[in-house]
């Protein structure tokens, strides 16, 4: 035994003592290692400490924001409450709306009944049409004002509805909900304005229908009696040339019987003198006649034909033939067509201005005359008497004979107005007064344009139709 | 041109003017052809004449228009109305030629229509003019346009 477990145990101990060694290595290096650890653990509870620092902050953090979150809920609370109102007021607004609407049908009705007043004074007078109609445009004027004011509601309730759904918006829109809510208040203040001057303006349709009422009776009696005078005017006329021709026939043909029988007892100078009166009795005739003619064109009805205007010229050239003879006269007729026109006055018309170029051409040249008419439309002619809408038929009389001043161009057609003595021409100073007379029965127009010795034109403007 | 009548001519006038039936007297005078003349001076006196029993009808009326108590107008019509009177031929005379006047006067049934001239030697041509025209065995109403009786420089 015993030299093998010496062995062993000798063994075992190096062995043991190398465990030794080894195990205070392990001992330094775990001394090593625990310093480690205190540090570490130093350090450690250095960063507990912050931990509990920051800890501690944030459970201050945490007691701020539950003091902010109550707070929110508080404010959450007051916009609610205030979106409460904003439905009241938007509410009690379209409440306002539909009494506004209400109002508006009222109104309408108004305007309407008052529409057919207006058109029931119209039916009772034509004279009141005119001024009936011009009412009919006011009250149309009305109903289209408040067909205005029913868009101007329809655009607020509008505005309404887009104020309940702003509302639900919430936060951002609280400013400007505001404001749209003055604005209603603003214009609904406008209609209720508008609406009174409205009811101001009815009332005064009323009264001024009231007044033209009682004008248009006035002038009713007033038209009646001037129609009656101008009867009587012209059956006095008529009457007084008539019964004036018979003294005066008597007086000529007696100074015809003197001549043709005291021949031979009668001096020279007598007989001068009886042929003075011959003339003065033929110029008497003359205006008796044409103050005659003259009455008759007021007096007798106008009945408008369609009349071809070149045959009634034709027939005046065969009258006046021995005329034209003697001035060498050439009249021209270009386009005279087919008018609408009263065919006996036109004719004393055209006679009486044909016969004037005759007399009063120049002396040894022969007399040119033309005769024209053209359809013209009132638009191209600048003249305030004729319509703009209308179609004329233009009637051209152009003559080359002495012409006149300019200055007497409207002259000319006063009665009685001559622009030469009786010695040097004949006439009564009628006939062109009968031309114009003759024009105004025809709803026309007519103007004389000249210079002297550079022939005369005329010219007349009778409606087409 | 007819040739002058050697009878004699039975003319009876109705006119209230004077002067007119010193003219119309002058007139008849100067013709050649031979006349004698019955006037009288208003319209009932003339039918008064003419309705006479055994009157001798004249061969030819002058009727003026404008005539108290009864004026030719009316006198034309009552002739009218006489089987015996119907075919004496009728002359109106009248100061003024209004057409509606006229055109009533023809349809009438007068004759002929003269206004009267206011130159006496117009009065007489026109006269022998209407004498010359009446002198047929039967005097028959002319056309309108033949009615009215001119003398040779009138115009219309």
């Amino acid at each position: 035994m015993d030299i093998v477990k010496s062995d062993e145990l000798i063994e075992a101990n190096i062995k043991l003592a190398f465990q030794h060694v080894e195990k205070e290595k392990r001992a330094a290096e775990l001394i090593i290692a625990n310093k480690e650890l205190i540090f570490q653990n130093g350090e450690k509870e250095k960063r507990a400490q912050e931990l509990s620092i920051a800890n501690e902050e944030l459970l201050f953090q945490n007691k701020e924001k539950e003091k902010r979150a109550a707070e929110l809920s508080i404010a959450n609370k007051e916009l609610l409450f205030q979106n409460g109102e904003k439905e009241k007021r938007a509410a009690e607004l379209s409440i306002a709306n539909k009494e506004l609407a209400f109002q508006n049908d009222e109104k309408e009705k108004r305007a309407a009944e008052l529409i057919v007043a207006n058109k029931e004074l119209a039916l009772q007078n034509i004279e009141k049409e005119k001024r009936a109609q011009e009412l009919i445009i006011a009250n149309k004027e009305l109903a289209f004002q408040n067909e205005e004011k029913e868009k101007r509601a329809e655009e607020k309730e509008k505005r309404a509805a887009e104020l309940i759904i702003a509302n639900k918006e919430l936060a951002f829109q609280n400013e400007e909900k505001e404001k749209r809510a003055a604005e209603l208040i603003i214009a609904n203040k406008e209609l209720a304005f508008q609406n009174e001057e409205k009811e101001k303006r009815a009332a005064e349709l009323i009264i001024a229908n009231k007044e033209l009422a009682f004008q248009n009776e006035e002038k009713e009696k007033r038209a009646a009696e001037l129609i009656i005078a101008n009867k009587e005017l012209l059956a006095f006329t008529y009457i007084s040339s008539h019964d004036l021709q018979e003294p005066l026939r008597k007086i000529q043909t007696f100074v015809t019987v003197i001549l043709d029988s005291e021949d031979d007892n009668l001096s020279d100078n007598g007989k001068y003198y009886f042929q003075r009166m011959q003339l003065a009795a033929g110029r008497m005739q003359q205006l008796i006649e044409d103050l005659l003619a003259f009455s008759r064109i007021s007096t007798t009805d106008h009945k408008f034909e369609e009349t071809n205007m070149h045959t009634i010229a034709d027939e005046i050239k065969t009258d006046l033939k021995d005329t034209i003879q003697e001035k060498q006269a050439v009249i021209e007729t270009h386009n005279l067509g087919i008018a609408n026109i009263i065919p006996f006055q036109f004719r004393q018309l055209l006679y009486n201005l044909i016969s004037n170029a005759l007399k009063f051409s120049v002396p040894g040249t022969p007399a040119r005359i033309l005769l024209s008419s053209e359809i013209v439309n009132g638009s191209k002619i600048n003249n305030e008497k004729l319509s703009r809408e209308k179609s004329y038929c233009h009637i051209t009389i152009k003559d080359n004979g002495i012409g006149f001043e300019p200055e007497f161009s409207e002259r000319i057609f006063e009665v009685f107005q001559k622009l030469h003595g009786k010695e040097v021409y004949a006439g009564t100073g009628i006939g062109l007064a009968i031309v114009k007379k003759i024009v105004e029965n025809h709803n026309g127009f007519i103007s004389a344009t000249s210079e002297l010795n550079q022939g005369a034109t005329f010219d007349i403007y009778i409606p087409a139709n | 041109m007819n040739a002058i009548p050697q009878r004699t001519l039975n003319i009876l006038l109705a006119d209230d003017d004077i002067d007119d039936c010193l003219f119309f007297r002058g007139a008849i005078e100067k013709s050649p052809v031979r006349t004698t003349l019955t006037i009288v001076h208003d319209g009932k006196k003339l039918m008064q004449l003419l309705t006479t029993e055994d009157y001798i009808l004249p061969a030819v009326l002058f009727l003026d228009l404008n005539m108290p108590r009864q004026n030719g107008f009316e006198c034309l019509s009552e002739i009218k109305l006489h089987a015996r009177l119907r075919q004496i031929p009728v002359i109106m005379f009248s100061t003024s030629n209004e057409l509606a006047v006229v055109d009533r006067l023809f349809s009438n049934g007068a004759h002929y229509f003269i206004r009267k001239p206011s130159i006496f030697s117009q009065f007489e041509e026109i006269i022998l003019q209407t004498l010359l025209l009446i002198n047929k065995e039967s005097v028959l109403q002319p056309s309108r346009e033949d009615f009215v009786l001119m003398h040779s420089s009138a115009s219309i």
